[in-house]
């Protein structure tokens, strides 16, 4: 028997063991539990109160965010050298990700070099954005625990990208951009000419025409509700799988149950989710920008 | 008299809205997800020297075909959260 295999035996035994220890101790009793509300792990307690301009979690992540995404990047980028180590190469690959494949991929070569530092910047905040959201920081301030006297916020994941006002903003900007782009290209009447598809005549273009201006629209919503429901449910999962559900239904197995799926859930939206997200918004970004101003 | 039947109504739909938002939406969407990837297995079989190229579009397709779940996890949540 291999190592893997004998460590992989242990995990699985203590799980099982685990199990049954709390199902013996507790039984498989219930009692529900109101005070633990779901939905105050993604509450915004203003901390600094500036009326609209206040501070609260989100905006901590965005600052961290933001400077995080300036930071890195600007330390990289100085620190150049002709033989690149980790650190650099990595920063190469996303960065011939960014320019060939989803900025020049999707947009004539004149275009891609205006369009490419925003949407450069525009994958790389989010990527920030969702990443840092998986680094348990002491934000809760809904709840707080002791540690010798002081009132210290529980730990706990959030990311900016999981409010919906978040993404509204960056889907806006991708909005008047390329619609920008378009009245610039094809004039006022030119891009809402532009927009219906070549080869409709006649009186089907009453039912086409609102479809195109309706859709236009559909964009903005579908930007922003894929991104801000992908990291908001990633984040209720992984919150109710590691433990939450056990706390609602009150059930101490339960947790033990799916605490399993909370980590691979975790290591999935890490892995897969985060990068995803952000490549996604930033390519549809740069499809959007470039058919506003194709012809067709 | 009738104000308890419809607090117990309200409870129960409310929790059938993200079952149901939730359980269709995950229907539709591994359907779709399922599609996508045998599409993309057989056209890198059939041209393996595509592979980078169609790897990105898979991508693409899939984070669109999964938002479509969330489109029906979202609303469901909305239906608990205005219940």
């Amino acid at each position: 028997m291999s190592n893997t295999k004998k460590i992989l035996l242990g995990i699985g035994a203590f799980y099982v063991l685990g199990l049954i220890l709390l199902l013996l101790i507790f039984g498989v009793t219930t009692h529900k539990n109101n005070e633990f509300q779901p939905q105050n792990e993604f509450k915004l307690d203003n901390w600094v109160n500036l009326g609209v301009f206040s501070i609260n979690r989100a905006v901590l992540y965005l600052f961290i965010a933001a400077v995080l995404t300036i930071f890195t990047m600007m330390f990289v980028a100085r620190r150049m050298r002709a033989r690149p180590n980790r650190v650099q190469t990595g920063t190469e690959v996303l960065f011939s990700l960014m320019r060939d494949n989803i900025t020049r991929g999707n947009m004539d070569d004149s275009m891609a070099a205006r369009w490419f530092p925003y949407i450069g910047a525009l994958f790389l905040f989010i990527w920030y954005c969702n990443l840092i959201g998986y680094i348990p920081l002491p934000t809760n301030t809904e709840e707080k625990f002791n540690l010798f006297g002081a009132q210290i916020p529980s730990f706990a994941l959030y990311a900016a990208t999981a409010n919906v006002s978040v993404p509204l903003v960056l889907a806006l900007v991708t909005f008047v951009a390329f619609n920008w782009e378009g009245f610039r290209t094809h004039g006022f009447f030119g891009y809402f000419k532009s927009l219906i598809p070549s080869g409709v005549h006649g009186p089907i273009l009453l039912l086409i025409a609102p479809l195109e201006v309706i859709s236009l629209f559909m964009r903005l919503i579908s930007l922003t509700v894929r991104l801000f429901a992908n990291i908001l449910a990633g984040h209720m999962i992984i919150l109710f799988m590691a433990g939450g559900l056990a706390v609602i239904i009150g059930a101490s197995w339960l947790g033990w149950f799916t605490l399993p799926a909370g980590v691979l859930l975790y290591l999935f939206e890490l892995g897969l989710v985060a990068t995803l997200q952000a490549f996604i918004f930033a390519t549809l970004s740069a499809i959007y920008l470039g058919s506003a101003v194709s012809h067709h | 008299m009738l104000a308890p039947i419809f607090h117990i109504a309200a409870g129960v739909s409310a929790g059938l809205g993200i079952g149901i938002g939730g359980g269709l939406g995950a229907v539709g969407a591994g359907i779709g997800i399922g599609f996508i990837f045998g599409k993309v297995i057989e056209a890198v079989t059939r041209q393996p020297e595509m592979r980078d190229e169609i790897t990105s579009i898979q991508w693409l397709g899939f984070a669109l075909t999964e938002a479509c779940f969330f489109y029906g996890l979202v609303a469901g949540l909305l239906s608990w959260v205005l219940k």
